[in-house]
């Protein structure tokens, strides 16, 4: 379904002809593989549906123009920046993507501690334009050069430093959003007095329809600028580096020390991360290098941290008695951050951490007390830049399983989990085989802890048909292993009811029969209700999960019978 | 009489008031705005009752006004601003459903108080997260879906914290719990069975149902149970003051306290406000004005289970060389005042006889709104002007500064205490509080609570969020039976 020339010109009109393209060399950029999109649909060749044009608006007026052209040509449309995964990309073929490149200012306040930021402005950038100040911010898991804005309006938001900086939602302050009816709503002070610092009220929050414990995606409109949270930073105003990649080390850091803690088993584990949450010591929590998994991942950080090592070397390297031992040493851990603002502080801090681990039986790892290493774990937490890494192994991965969000139900299941996987790893070929348990995450979800936010990274070929279908067919298994567990939805599947294995969206049939049996309905109803009161054309695709309310139905059969 | 048959067959005729006298206590009020005696006061046992209670008001177009504390009326938000209503007095649904001490989490009904909350915590070595100096009576849960600030920010990463998880009646008659519990079952028992505890507050989806009756005054819904996060005790704990003569003299040093979040509690008060705070009668709040300074900020430090003297010192150490920085001498106590008393005083309920802010004059109204630290001299100085054209004696003005959500908001509050016997005083503080209202928004004093007439100067500086409200009062209250004539425009 081609635009029309009208809508085209208009475009142009609105951005200017250098910032549209319906070129096809330029849309077939804009389409996404679906295989790592926590729905993990693949194979590999099916892609989200290219756009009839993408706009790169410049600012909020030029987005605005843009969502009312979309409303009166009923033409769908969707605002990404970074394009983490599928759900920045549209999901029907009579769509255009609006790329948000242009708008990349980032401003800080710093008495107040907020920074304001438009959509391109990448987290790496964003924590930049802080440190200067004395202030640093939370850096979702997707990691520094994704959006801070696309992670607070558009998606989930907590990382490793979200235990003592709380996840996205909680620092999001005033936000401007145009709405998907191309009116213009700014949240709290933004929207009486033009000022960042509060976006809820007055009265009920209005932003309780933009930021839930996901963002939209991309289904209520598009997000303009944001103002967040900031937070004290003991550092220097910049990190100097030195050394070669990707081995840095870090220059004035002396209030930050970087630890992985060795658990003896998954009950203190579990004890640890309560004991974290009380006692207020971490900057940063995360269980990172299982990443690569359970069998491998002291290796890994050997090779990675090693000027002259290549991955060729790993078999050799994990053969390494002392990394074998080290790697023994740390089954159950997790890399934790301790920054003091004074010397008193990080005192207490060290003191604290200590007394935590010798009241669990816990140790930290003497691989990882190296400066070398320390300074590599140090530099990866805080900047999170190193999303590469999650790709190394095998191309492509997929979060898996989840779990619980409560570690004291996530812990004690997480060896039978392991098996689950290392089975499969055994018994086929299409997932990388790391040891089973290659779990990783947060280990807070919510600011000052209280809920993890885990997964388990499935290594698999994106490149390659047989893989991505063996990895499909493993979620499935997880998946059911889930449900028996009463665990809910695996991570691998969160999206599979927002997109269609094709790629494309659903209908309301569709999603009305997906939700018919939740256990409580109004989960679903209440977004078709807000939906229809504020993107009546429901022209932004079906992230936003809603069921047709039983009225509703009832009137619509009614009137079918009527008709006949 | 048909309303009453209804009412009654739900309720049980002991739960259904009509007396006259009764129905006129519900509408006393600290408010001067327009208000009505409720027609009938129903006291519901549980959520199934209040569902049954917000249908039958749909069927009838009745307004429900809820209502969960008991004792004086502050703001009035609970009174009806329309007649022929019905308040839902909520306040006899008194457990405490759990309390989980791994978790730090609890799970209240509306009528659970402070006190009744923090005997049952502390038998477990926890407490709330509290306000300044609850009245009597207050619900914990009104408290906190009303966004009143918490003595202690540092742990409010999110804006509503400690509030997690409702269970709330829309007013179109749906029940449905909120954040993680909407996900599960519509079953407490079932859900702590399988350790879900109510923790998570966001979604669980994209819709963040909860922010939709935070500060809504009783219009969205009505909630019957909430789960709140509780704070470890502490096992050691100081609350430091520093004088100062002016408002000024203190933004470095709490600008800078915040950055590095050591203080547990931390607020300024003015000397009229802790004197309300700490005097008995008007006699002792006078002689407390005499010797105490202009301006106070209190600073608390604890040391809670794990190696608590060590937190103890290293954070109190800190906090005096940063006030000393910032030209600030923090210490046990300023005059006469100890800090030690003066928490004694703030984290527990009022007396339950005359209202703390009622003590000095007999009545009070108060003006609250958010802004920045930087700016409250701006307001100060606002209102003693405002003051001083009216006659009313500035060294009377309460002033109350208390900061939220980490510091990224602060919630300037003055208290205009009069003799309600005068009908000059009542007139002249009802001027002095509308034009202190007027001039706080002009200043872009923000009334995030906006309760009676600080709705429509707030609602009308955005006709957007407004639109944004209203469509959402359309979705969840379509008969506009939930306590309307609140925020309203």
């Amino acid at each position: 379904m081609a635009l029309t020339k009208e809508f085209y010109r208009a475009l142009e009109d609105i951005v200017g002809p250098r910032n549209v393209s319906d070129d096809p060399a330029v849309t077939e950029n804009y389409r996404c593989i679906t295989a790592q999109s926590s729905a993990h649909s693949g194979p590999y060749e099916t892609r989200t549906p290219k756009p009839q044009a993408v706009v790169l608006p410049g600012c909020t007026e030029e987005v605005q123009q843009i969502v009312k052209l979309c409303n009166k040509y009923k033409v769908g449309f969707k605002a990404a920046t970074t394009f983490w995964a599928a759900m920045g990309y549209i999901g029907n073929d009579n769509s255009i993507q609006l790329d948000m490149i242009r708008m990349d200012q980032v401003e800080v306040d710093a008495k107040n501690m907020i920074a304001t930021c438009e959509p391109f402005a990448i987290g790496a950038t964003v924590q930049v334009e802080a440190m200067k100040n004395g202030l640093n911010c939370n850096i979702a898991g997707v990691g520094c050069s994704s959006s801070t804005l696309a992670g607070s309006a558009g998606w989930v938001g907590f990382g490793p430093s979200s235990i003592s900086m709380g996840i996205a939602s909680e620092n999001l302050l005033g936000v401007e959003w145009v709405l998907p009816d191309g009116e213009i709503v700014r949240t709290g002070t933004l929207g009486s007095d033009g000022e960042w610092f509060c976006g809820e009220g007055p009265g009920p929050s209005p932003r309780a329809i933009f930021r839930g414990w996901t963002g939209t995606a991309g289904s209520m409109g598009v997000c303009t600028k944001i103002a967040i949270r900031l937070h004290p930073w003991p550092g220097p105003k910049w990190i100097p580096t030195r050394g070669a990649a990707p081995m840095y080390r870090a220059d004035g850091l002396d209030m930050v020390r970087a630890y992985t803690v060795c658990f003896p088993t998954w009950d203190a584990y579990a004890e640890g991360f309560r004991l974290f949450y009380e006692a207020d010591v971490c900057y940063l929590a995360h269980r990172q290098f299982n990443m690569f998994g359970r069998d491998i991942k002291t290796a890994m950080v050997e090779i990675l941290t090693h000027p002259e090592k290549q991955f060729r070397d790993l078999p050799e390297v994990m053969e390494d008695p002392y990394i074998k031992a080290q790697n023994d040493e740390m089954k159950i851990d997790v890399q934790v951050v301790v920054a003091g603002l004074t010397e008193r502080d990080l005192d207490y801090k060290e003191k604290a951490f200590d007394a935590i681990l010798a009241q669990i039986g816990a140790h930290k790892s003497e691989y990882y007390l190296q400066p070398d290493i320390e300074d590599f774990v140090k530099l990866y937490l805080l900047r999170l830049a190193r999303k590469n890494y999650n790709y190394t192994l095998c191309s492509s991965y997929e979060g898996n399983f989840g779990l619980s969000p409560n570690v004291f139900v996530a812990a004690p299941l997480m060896e039978e989990a392991s098996a689950l996987k290392r089975e499969w790893e055994q018994t086929h070929t299409g997932v990388a085989a790391v040891g089973g348990d290659s779990d990783m995450g947060s280990a807070s979800g919510i600011g000052g802890g209280g809920t993890t936010g885990w997964e388990f990274f499935v290594h698999f070929d994106g490149f390659d048909r047989d893989s991505i279908t063996d990895s499909c067919a493993f979620i499935d298994r997880t998946q059911e292993w889930m449900i028996g567990k009463g665990l809910g939805a695996d991570m691998g599947r969160w999206n599979a009811d927002a997109r269609k294995p094709d790629g494309y969206d659903y209908s309301q049939e569709e999603h009305d029969a997906l939700y018919a049996g939740l256990p409580q309905p109004a989960l679903a109803i209440y977004p078709w209700k807000i939906r229809e009161a504020f993107n009546p054309n429901h022209l932004t695709g079906t992230y936003m999960k809603t069921m047709t309310p039983p009225e509703v139905k009832a009137a619509q059969k009614a009137k079918k019978t009527q008709k006949k | 009489m048909a309303t009453k048959d209804s009412l009654v067959a739900m309720l049980g005729k002991a739960n259904v008031i009509d007396d006259p006298k009764v129905l006129a206590s519900y509408a006393e009020s600290h408010s001067f705005d327009l208000h009505f005696a409720p027609w009938f006061v129903v006291k519901p046992k549980n959520a199934e009752q209040v569902e049954e209670i917000v249908k039958w008001a749909n069927k009838t177009k009745t307004p429900l006004v809820p209502v969960s504390s008991t004792g004086v009326k502050l703001r009035g938000d609970s009174v009806p601003s329309v007649p022929e209503a019905v308040t839902v007095d909520l306040s006899g649904m008194k457990k405490i459903l759990n309390v989980n001490r791994q978790q730090r989490m609890v799970v209240v009904e509306p009528g659970v108080t402070y006190d009744q909350l923090n005997a049952e915590l502390a038998k477990k070595n926890m407490v709330i997260p509290g306000s300044l100096k609850p009245k009597k009576g207050q619900s914990v849960v009104t408290d906190v879906i009303e966004a009143v600030p918490r003595l202690n920010p540092m742990i409010q990463w999110n804006f509503f914290d400690p509030l997690r998880c409702v269970e709330v009646t829309w007013g179109d008659g749906t029940r449905m719990f909120t954040g993680e519990a909407l996900a599960g079952p519509r079953d407490l028992k079932t859900q702590w069975s399988r350790q879900q505890w109510q923790v998570q507050y966001m979604g669980p989806w994209i819709t963040d149902y909860y922010r939709l009756i935070t500060q809504a005054q009783g219009s969205m819904g009505i909630v019957t149970w909430a789960s709140l996060k509780a704070a470890v005790k502490p096992q050691v704990h100081q609350l430091y003051l520093a004088e100062a003569d002016d408002l000024t003299e203190l933004e470095s040093f709490v600008y800078k306290a915040m950055w590095t979040r050591f203080p547990d509690e931390i607020f300024i008060l003015n000397r009229a406000q802790a004197a309300n705070i700490m005097g008995k009668d008007a006699g002792e709040i006078m002689q407390l004005k005499e010797v105490l300074p202009p301006w106070i900020v209190a600073v608390g430090v604890a040391g809670r289970e794990l190696i608590p003297e060590v937190r103890f010192e290293a954070r109190s150490k800190d906090l005096i060389d940063i006030a000393q920085t910032n030209g600030l001498d923090l210490k046990e106590g300023v005059a006469n005042l100890s800090g030690r008393a003066l928490y004694q005083e703030i984290t527990k309920e009022d007396t339950g006889g005359t209202y703390w802010k009622d003590v000095y004059m007999g009545s009070h109204q108060n003006v609250f709104f958010l802004t920045q630290l930087e700016k409250t001299p701006v307001f100060l100085k606002a209102v003693r002007e405002i003051a001083q054209d009216l006659g009313y004696p500035t060294e009377d003005i309460g002033v109350y500064i208390q900061p939220k959500h980490l510091g990224s908001s602060y919630h300037m509050e003055f208290t205009f205490p009069y003799d309600p016997n005068s009908a000059a005083a009542e007139a002249r503080v009802l001027d002095l509080s509308e034009a202190v209202s007027v001039a706080a928004a002009d200043l872009g004093g923000y009334f995030s609570r906006p309760y009676g007439k600080w709705a429509g100067i707030q609602l009308n500086k955005d006709a957007q969020s407004l639109m944004v409200l209203k469509k959402l009062q359309g979705i969840f209250d379509p008969n506009d039976v939930m306590n309307p004539g609140k925020l309203a425009v």
